[in-house]
């Protein structure tokens, strides 16, 4: 059914299509649509909406609803998610399968309720302790936002670990055409859950290993877990890179903003094309080398003093010089404003 | 005589974050922020109180749910008198709240 919707409604649509059926978390702005839609239509799906008393608590009862074998997923935004990492941890340390969702908003600290991409770190990188990794998928649609959470939630049962949706305040809050289709979920048998019944009754869900042995060999089972997912599950889009001599690099709202600015250039006669990466982890490295390999200058453009550019360099292994464009507390650069920044750039290159 | 109003706003000053989206996408331009402080310390939107066609485009663009309520105001039940328009209630506000 096609309708118009915002990118936090659209996320719950998706989830309760993927057969999520349990919503613990707190409100916070620009993520508290979520919260209100989850509220709405989880009941009418014989589902269950739970606001806690914290941040804290949300991610500890999805942690109890992910060991218990159910579809479970929170939403908040970057103060909320800085509460939250320790539960984070505890869940990829314990492998259970769960969906958050992080509407960036400008920070640190309280900072505003305008969208930023300053989570990339901590989200990617993993904001908790441990040796551990987050899938993190990056919407830039509202459509995606309903897609990729249906694949956030395929992805956490099929790696037992934790999946981000890290979407900016900008796609939580924009209205877009969306297109639902119907299916019936496919929920994967989960034999390793404690579902309170006989069978599981010998399971164990717990992230605690104090022989040292015994926890280098549950880590190296995690790393095993995280390196086929790094070969497997690295998503990406690209946008007029086959003849590219440029190419803007982003991900989110800010990769539509980039998607205009390749036209822009290339109506200039500037041979510029887009790469944006779906997943930010794992990021794909491989499928950015390619689609640099003839370009002779890469700018990164990010709401945030530059964090993905880090892993934009990292995959490039300074093959070809990147450089960085980055707006913050919640202002969105303009087609113009990134095609003068690319313009520049360019000017300097001759 | 002044045209009938199509929609009235009430806005939860509590709720209001003070972001300015809804007094930006108005089209009539009758929403603005007060001078004055909400409990959050942002200065909350305010209905200039004339203009209002009921569209609801603040409410939607609202990010913090229930600090917006559209009404549209149903239209008059019988037609008006000449000369007392501007001080008679359009009808009842049998909300169509969005």
């Amino acid at each position: 059914m096609r309708q118009l919707c915002k990118g936090n409604v659209a996320i719950v649509k998706g989830a309760i299509l993927a057969g999520c059926r349990s919503y613990f978390g707190y409100p916070i702005t620009p993520a508290s649509e979520i919260a209100e839609t989850a509220a709405l239509l989880l009941p009418q799906v014989d589902g269950t909406f739970l606001q806690a008393e914290s941040e804290v608590a949300a991610i500890n009862m999805v942690y109890g609803a992910a060991a218990a074998g159910a579809r479970v997923m929170t939403a908040s935004s970057g103060p909320g998610l800085s509460l939250m990492q320790e539960g984070i941890s505890y869940c990829a340390g314990s492998e259970l399968p769960c969906v958050i969702v992080d509407i960036v908003r400008g920070g640190p600290g309280l900072g505003n309720i305008a969208p930023e991409q300053s989570d990339y770190f901590a989200m990617v990188k993993g904001g908790g302790h441990g040796c551990y990794r987050n899938f993190v998928l990056a919407p830039a649609s509202v459509q995606e936002m309903a897609d990729l959470t249906i694949l956030a939630f395929d992805l956490a049962d099929e790696y037992r670990n934790p999946v981000i949706i890290l979407a900016d305040g900008f796609i939580g809050q924009m209205m877009e055409p969306l297109d639902l289709t119907f299916r019936e979920a496919k929920l994967p048998d989960k034999p390793w859950a404690v579902m309170g019944t006989a069978g599981t009754r010998k399971n164990l869900i717990s992230s605690i290993f104090l022989e040292p042995d015994d926890l280098e060999n549950h880590i190296r089972k995690l790393e095993a877990k995280y390196i086929r997912a790094s070969r497997l599950e690295a998503r990406h889009e690209t946008f007029e890179t086959a003849d590219a001599e440029v190419l803007l690099v982003g991900y989110g709202i800010t990769a539509r903003v980039l998607r205009s600015a390749v036209e822009m250039a290339r109506r200039e006669g500037l041979k510029a094309g887009l790469f944006r990466p779906i997943t930010l982890w794992p990021f794909p490295k491989e499928a950015l080398r390619a689609a640099a390999s003839k370009v002779s200058k890469i700018l990164v453009v990010e709401l945030s003093n530059g964090q993905m550019v880090e892993d934009v360099r990292l995959s490039l292994d300074g093959k070809v010089p990147v450089e960085f464009y980055g707006r913050t507390g919640g202002n969105v650069p303009s087609v113009e404003e990134v095609h003068s920044q690319l313009m520049q750039r360019v000017m300097q290159m001759v | 005589m002044a045209v009938p109003a199509r929609g009235n706003i009430l806005i939860d000053t509590e709720e209001c974050k003070g972001c300015g989206l809804c007094v930006e996408s108005c089209p009539p331009e009758c929403l603005e922020l007060l001078p004055e402080l909400n409990a959050y310390g942002v200065h909350p939107a305010h209905y200039t109180g004339a203009g209002c066609t009921g569209c609801g485009i603040c409410f939607y663009c609202c990010p913090e749910p229930g600090a917006i309520t559209v009404y549209r105001l149903a239209p008059p039940t019988k037609p008006l008198v000449h000369g007392d328009a501007e001080d008679k209630v359009q009808g009842e506000s049998h909300a169509a709240a969005l």
